[in-house]
């Protein structure tokens, strides 16, 4: 198949039609899958007069050239849809098996549209495709939905919503095997308003064959080399997760705690991944093809399960004052099983604290409450009590209560476990996301802390901007290829360039990925704007661009935006207010696009 | 212009490459891009004793008058903005690689460290050897495809996300440079201890 299969799998619910279309060539190559694919169908199928939760939105399931290829990490695929939390560009994507099996099935992308008239699931086989009745499947948790569909990691993988997804939280993740997540900007919601409670995908088809086989497998062997000489990838993850940064974050005085009101977590040792191996740990894992085995497999009185990850250690953790990780691990565990983002619902509950701290909402809520945190997860998911209004996330519920500055979001995402105070490139990582304030569309971890591929100065401002549009666009291409991040924090574009290029049989340099990783990022944006983003919307909270660090290694810092986002225009291209000049989506081929 | 911080970047790297053999007192020149502008040296700056009013800015797109002052390789450093996803660029005159590209279109790294880093580097040829649109666009064609580049006869390019980036890349190719000329000097077989490593003259 040589990287793509051509075809795209196309289910309308509302007609009940199933039908298969062409992946077009040359779509292919400018976007290659995953991310970007994504987002060049979004363009064509959802304008600006669709609401989020309409039936005329859509759900794109893709997959990428690499996916399923045996690649290290080629097991990931992607979620596009417009997002019901920002209503801009939503995109998400996930490990674990269901991506590999849908590649498998012979699609590179499935569509689906409109809306049962009751709770459905499809079932996509080699054979095709089958909606089938989700009756006895709806109310049920992610865990019991995925076993009972009949979940076996080599041959059947199933993607589900859980109850938070069936009550439109704006936070709803969509989840596949048991307990990996399409978690940010509402996915979950998106598949809710559908009524379709999973997708269940079982590939017979022989994996993505290579056109050079003996190149391919060279490329093998020097990835794998890399990733078993670097300390991060073959010792610090396989030990202690992606946790094994909270400590980091932390001396660094970057580890926001408390509604960011600081930068530094007085317990964080006790929420970090050496603590978590030396108490909840039961074992480590990995998804499909992947020699790094971040995955954490934890266990306590109530439960075993994968996590937590890092981000999710921080949101129930720094982020409300709480350094239990057995409640931390708990409240993981529910939000798993509802189907929900960790990061927005541990941030809201942050959020929340501080508004119940400040008397502007009634109720026990306070920092470092560990005994409320599953509860109130439960209530969000089920949207009773004050979780019915938290459901929407952090921005509506603060704006609620007249404190929209507590709410720390961008674009109404919230914002994940690095302070940008303490890394003024993160900062406009935030400030620029195209879905939302986030770490995984250009993270700056690896340059600003772990010295990947180098330490720079993270309060430095001039040049950082080009900088941070390169990961933007080198996190593009990860995205569209579909792998994992961590893979690119040792191995370069180049190597997946030159993996493509066997796989295809045909020449990719990095610079050629590189482009598309621009192009999906050009496109993004110019989709934002037709939905109405402007300019203002590239900022960050108040706090963080007027309230200095009050004490640490980054006391006296804000995030000093305004010099970077005029030097980040300039370098994409853009004009003053951040609109692509008509020279650079000429340079694209994306002039078409707009008149 | 130029801030501090990223002048203290220039500083530090101008005086290694300097003490570290990669150039002569003049020799060479080193950019980064800063939005749409290049900070370049000046011609004729000392890579050891770097000033800040050694640097010059102008402009990637178009030309203007900071092209009076600018290193005579700012057609080139342009160019590789232009080309690539580089932020910074060094050109400097490595010795040890210049004496091999003199007799080949490669060098391939024999040592485990310059085989991790750099696996091949192309060696491309231009008639007029310096600052030459011909000489702007072989380089930067190149460097599409790898981080360092030799043009023989003359020295390397190399870029990278940062100063140092570049400059890592520079150093290990003197080092592979060095280590290959003291193999052939001992004149003894190569036993070779890395697998695949026939295909490195394929990257």
């Amino acid at each position: 198949m040589e990287g793509w299969n051509y075809k795209i799998l196309d289910i309308d619910l509302s007609a009940k039609t199933i039908t298969e279309q062409p992946l077009d060539e040359g779509i292919a190559r400018h976007f290659l899958g995953g991310r970007g694919l994504g987002v060049r169908l979004l363009w064509d199928l959802v304008g600006p007069d669709v609401e989020p939760l309409s039936p005329e939105n859509v759900l794109i399931f893709s997959t990428g050239p690499l996916t399923a290829s045996g690649s290290q990490t080629s097991n990931r695929f992607n979620v596009s849809a417009k997002s019901p939390l920002t209503g801009g560009v939503l995109h998400a994507n996930s490990g674990g098996w269901w991506g590999m099996q849908l590649k498998r099935t012979g699609y590179d992308a499935l569509i689906v549209r409109g809306k049962a008239d009751e709770p459905v699931w499809i079932e996509i086989t080699t054979d095709g495709a089958t909606i089938k009745d989700a009756a006895h499947l709806w109310g049920k948790g992610v865990f019991e939905t995925t076993e009972l569909l009949g979940q076996d990691n080599n041959k059947r993988n199933v993607l589900c919503i859980g109850p938070a997804g069936e009550y439109l939280s704006l936070m709803a993740a969509i989840m596949n095997d048991r307990e990996r997540a399409l978690a940010r900007g509402g996915p979950g919601a998106v598949m809710g308003s559908k009524n379709l409670k999973a997708i269940v995908v079982a590939g017979k088809q022989k994996k993505n064959q290579s056109a050079d086989r003996e190149q391919f497998k060279f490329m093998l062997y020097e990835t794998g080399k890399l990733l078993k000489a670097s300390p991060l990838t073959s010792q610090a993850f396989p030990e202690f997760g992606t946790s094994v940064v909270m400590n980091l974050i932390n001396e660094i005085g970057a580890l926001p705690t408390r509604n960011f009101q600081e930068s530094q977590f007085e317990h964080a040792e006790k929420i970090s991944g050496e603590h978590l191996a030396e108490t909840i740990l039961v074992k480590n894992q990995a998804c499909w093809a992947c020699p790094i085995t971040c995955t954490r497999i934890s266990k306590t009185e109530a439960g075993e399960g994968e996590g937590p990850e890092f981000e999710t250690a921080w949101s129930f953790g720094a982020q409300c004052g709480v350094d239990d990780l057995e409640a931390i691990f708990e409240a993981n565990m529910v939000c798993n099983d509802m189907g929900m983002d960790t990061i927005s619902v541990g941030n809201t509950i942050g959020c929340a604290m501080e508004l119940a701290e400040r008397g502007l909402i009634e109720g026990d809520l306070r920092f470092g409450r560990a005994d409320l945190l599953m509860g109130i997860v439960g209530d969000i998911a089920l949207r009773r009590g004050l979780g019915a209004e938290m459901a929407d996330g952090s921005y509506r519920f603060a704006d609620k209560y007249g404190a929209p500055e507590l709410s720390m979001t961008g674009k109404k995402l919230e914002l994940p476990a690095y302070d940008p105070r303490g890394m003024q490139g993160q900062g406009l990582v935030y400030a620029t996301g195209n879905r939302g304030a986030c770490h995984e569309t250009g993270n700056m971890l690896g340059p600003e802390v772990l010295a990947i591929p180098r330490l720079i100065d993270r309060f430095a401002n001039q040049g950082k901007a080009g900088i941070v549009a390169n990961h933007q666009d080198t996190a593009a291409v990860v995205d569209s290829l579909v792998l994992c991040k961590f893979t690119n924090m040792v191995v370069s574009v180049e190597f997946f360039a030159r993996t493509l290029s066997a796989v295809n049989g045909s020449n990719f340099t990095a610079d050629d990925l590189m482009k598309v990783g621009e192009r999906t990022w050009n496109m993004e944006r110019l989709y934002n704007l037709r939905e109405g983003f402007t300019k203002a919307d590239d900022t960050l909270p108040k706090r963080l661009l007027e309230e200095p660090v009050a004490e640490g290694p980054s006391q006296g810092h804000t995030v000093r935006l305004e010099g970077m986002l005029e030097e980040y225009y300039q370098f994409r291209g853009w004009d003053e207010d951040g609109v692509p000049k008509q020279k650079k989506l000429i340079e694209l081929g994306l002039d078409a696009m707009v008149d | 212009m130029i801030d501090e911080r990223l002048f203290e970047q220039f500083r530090y790297i101008g005086r290694d490459i300097f003490d570290a053999g990669l150039t002569s007192s003049h020799g060479g020149n080193m950019s980064v891009r800063v939005g749409d502008r290049i900070i370049i040296k000046r011609r004729g700056a000392q890579f050891r004793r770097l000033k800040i009013e050694d640097f010059v800015e102008t402009k990637l797109y178009e030309k203007d008058s900071g092209v009076a002052r600018a290193s005579t390789e700012l057609i080139v450093h342009r160019e590789i903005y232009l080309r690539t996803s580089a932020l910074a660029v060094i050109h400097c005159h490595p010795r040890t690689a210049i004496a091999l590209s003199l007799s080949r279109d490669e060098i391939i790294p024999i040592d485990n460290e310059g085989s991790y880093l750099l696996r091949k580097i192309p060696v491309v040829s231009v008639e007029f050897a310096s600052g030459s649109r011909e000489m702007a666009e072989t380089i930067a064609e190149a460097l599409q495809g790898y981080k360092i580049i030799m043009q023989r006869g003359h020295g390397c390019f190399s870029i990278g996300e940062t100063l140092e980036d570049a400059y890592q890349w520079v150093s290990a190719l003197e080092e592979v440079s060095d280590i290959i000329l003291r193999h052939q000097l001992l004149g003894e077989p190569l036993i070779e201890y890395r697998k695949h490593s026939d295909s490195y003259s394929k990257w």
